[in-house]
């Protein structure tokens, strides 16, 4: 138990040590956030309120625009991440440490999501600000559903990493899932009632109901709180068999660690 | 401490298979320091990496410390630390010692308990004044230093080191080298010597084991593998340039003759397996009246040693293909 507090330890303390290291990377990544939101904030007030993010109000696209870009940060946090450290040659020793990856990963993830909230907490408070729109942030309610709902853009995270195990150069492949994350928010549920099953999209509605209508989250539909936890549940397991899948042919095929 | 038995790994690749490792059997002893040896696509780097359970093999067994790696990652992994990259084995935006810090700490020993040992190992690296230094600032001998560092500083009784001088200067080779050997009799650990650097394996370990097509070639003591060439080669050095007929004689009498005839002198280099020959040479000198300036037994390094018996496994693959 002391030897896994130590190693938690000194994954936060490396973490920490990156954020103020890469504290340049960091601001600019919240400032580009910032604009590219701001952009299409006021493009969509110029058109006239177009629906989007399955709803057709300016909350509403705020609210999307939010858990995009936490799902985008939740899962290029373990797929970039992998290959950054296969790159520099650091994964092969996380391998061998006796603690195990899968732990030192689990500590990482822990690391950057509360780290996440805080960015999270930033930008949605200066697009509060910025935009006049204000939501309702309740965080007994806000705070789980953002988890349960970021648990399958972690799934994703960990099946990409698990490519990016085998594969090493799958920067392009990475990118794409910016766009998927978006079409699973905005994938209305009228015309495709499959949808609510995917990543991020019940989450994303059960968010808008909290954070727009201002319901607490006992007040939420149980159905939909249990798919929200189901998918939530199955895309991570999903994307965790994936990675040991594939973390067994860069076993078997000499593959992990270096380029 | 470390067994591997009957090791073997073929790596498969569409239609092509490619055996990487060919049935390697070695154990070794707690506080030996072993030198792996082979040339390119040896093997050496597979064979390790299967120890560490980073590559999965084909077949055979392996046993650090009593557990397996594949079986018993945690316990097998408890007692191991490499350097598998050398310098690439680290956080370059971090310091040296932000570096020691994180990587004793997954391996779950604290900076704060054996702070005293840390700050020793810094000292014993001469890198007091690197201490607070981002790695990307360093010289590469430096860099290659922090992350030995960190493969001791998780106080495993295994290290690994897979070719610790690459790239290095000879003086930083050196240095690392010595400190290296300091460190190995001071601490009485077992460690593994991957390298291409003969000098490094003959200064620092007491065995070599070399590998050659995924094979293990000769595992010896490295005394004893240089006794077994020590005893053959002789150089002389003759007074006069011998004439067509003499070293004609020679050639016959004796096997393996080089005769180089220079100027005014002829160097002889010759190989006498037994102690008789080196009579009958005599014999054979005075009867041509030959004076003799200086005769030397030829101290034959690892580096000859490895290339003949790299040859020979050559020669005996080659031969059965």
């Amino acid at each position: 138990m002391q030897r896994q507090l130590i190693a938690f330890q000194a994954v936060l303390f490396r973490n920490i040590i990156e954020l103020k290291r890469y504290a340049f990377n960091t601001i600019s990544m919240l400032v580009s956030l910032y604009a590219m939101f701001m952009i299409l904030f006021f493009g969509l007030q110029r058109l006239g309120g177009v629906a989007i993010a399955a709803g057709d109000t300016l909350e509403g696209l705020l609210v999307g625009y939010l858990l995009w870009t936490m799902a985008i940060m939740a899962y290029s946090e373990l797929s970039w991440d992998l290959n950054a450290q296969a790159q520099v040659g650091t994964l092969e020793q996380l391998y061998i440490s006796p603690i195990g990856f899968g732990r030192l990963n689990a500590y990482s993830l822990l690391c950057n999501l509360v780290l996440q909230f805080g960015y999270a907490a930033v930008i949605l408070a200066v697009l509060m600000v910025s935009t006049g729109k204000y939501l309702h942030v309740d965080l007994v309610s806000i705070v789980p559903l953002f988890i349960v709902t970021l648990m399958s853009a972690y799934g994703v995270g960990f099946a990409v990493g698990g490519l990016a195990l085998i594969y090493k150069r799958i920067q392009a492949f990475f990118s794409i899932f910016q766009f998927v994350f978006l079409a699973f928010l905005t994938l209305p549920w009228a015309q495709f009632p499959w949808a609510r099953f995917l990543p991020l999209s019940m989450g994303n509605a059960l968010l808008r109901e909290v954070m727009i209508h201002g319901r607490r989250i006992w007040e939420l539909n149980p159905t939909h709180l249990m798919v929200l936890v189901g998918t939530g549940v199955f895309y991570l397991a999903l994307g965790m068999m994936a990675f040991a899948w594939s973390e067994r042919i860069a076993r078997d095929k000499g593959l992990l660690g270096h380029y | 401490m470390l067994e591997v038995s009957h090791l073997s790994k073929v790596f498969v690749s569409g239609k092509n298979k490619v055996k990487a490792v060919d049935d390697v059997t070695f154990a070794v002893k707690r506080g030996e320091i072993v030198g792996l040896l082979g040339p390119n696509g040896a093997g050496k780097t597979t064979t390790i990496k299967s120890v560490l359970g980073i590559t999965r093999p084909s077949a055979g067994s392996i046993k650090v410390g009593g557990f397996d790696p594949f079986a018993e990652p945690n316990n097998a992994l408890s007692l191991v630390a490499a350097v598998l990259e050398g310098s690439r084995n680290i956080y370059w935006r971090m310091t040296t010692w932000e570096n020691i810090v994180f990587f004793a700490g997954i391996h779950g020993v604290s900076h704060k308990i054996e702070k005293d040992y840390f700050d020793h190992l810094i000292e014993t690296f001469k890198l007091v004044d690197k201490r607070s230094t981002e790695v990307r600032q360093l010289s590469q001998g430096m860099k290659q230093k922090v992350a030995i560092c960190c493969a001791l500083v998780k106080k495993t009784p295994l290290v690994f080191l897979d070719e610790p001088t690459v790239g290095l200067d000879i003086e930083t080779s050196y240095e690392l080298r010595g400190i290296l050997k300091e460190l190995a009799a001071a601490e009485a650990r077992t460690m593994v010597v991957s390298s291409h650097d003969m000098a490094v394996i003959q200064d620092i370990c007491q065995r070599v084991i070399i590998m050659s097509g995924g094979r293990v070639i000769a595992d010896d003591k490295i005394d004893d593998l240089l006794a077994v060439f020590r005893s053959r080669n002789y150089k002389l050095a003759i007074g006069n340039v011998l004439d067509n007929e003499v070293v004609e004689g020679m050639r016959k009498k004796f096997t393996d003759v080089e005769v180089q005839n220079g100027e005014r002198k002829t160097n002889i280099t010759i190989n006498l397996p037994s102690s008789g020959d080196l009579y009958a040479l005599m014999d054979f000198l005075r009867e041509h009246n030959i004076d003799i300036e200086t005769i030397n037994q030829q101290d034959p390094d690892l580096e000859k040693a490895f290339v003949a018996l790299v040859r020979k496994e050559r020669e005996r693959c080659n031969g059965n293909s």
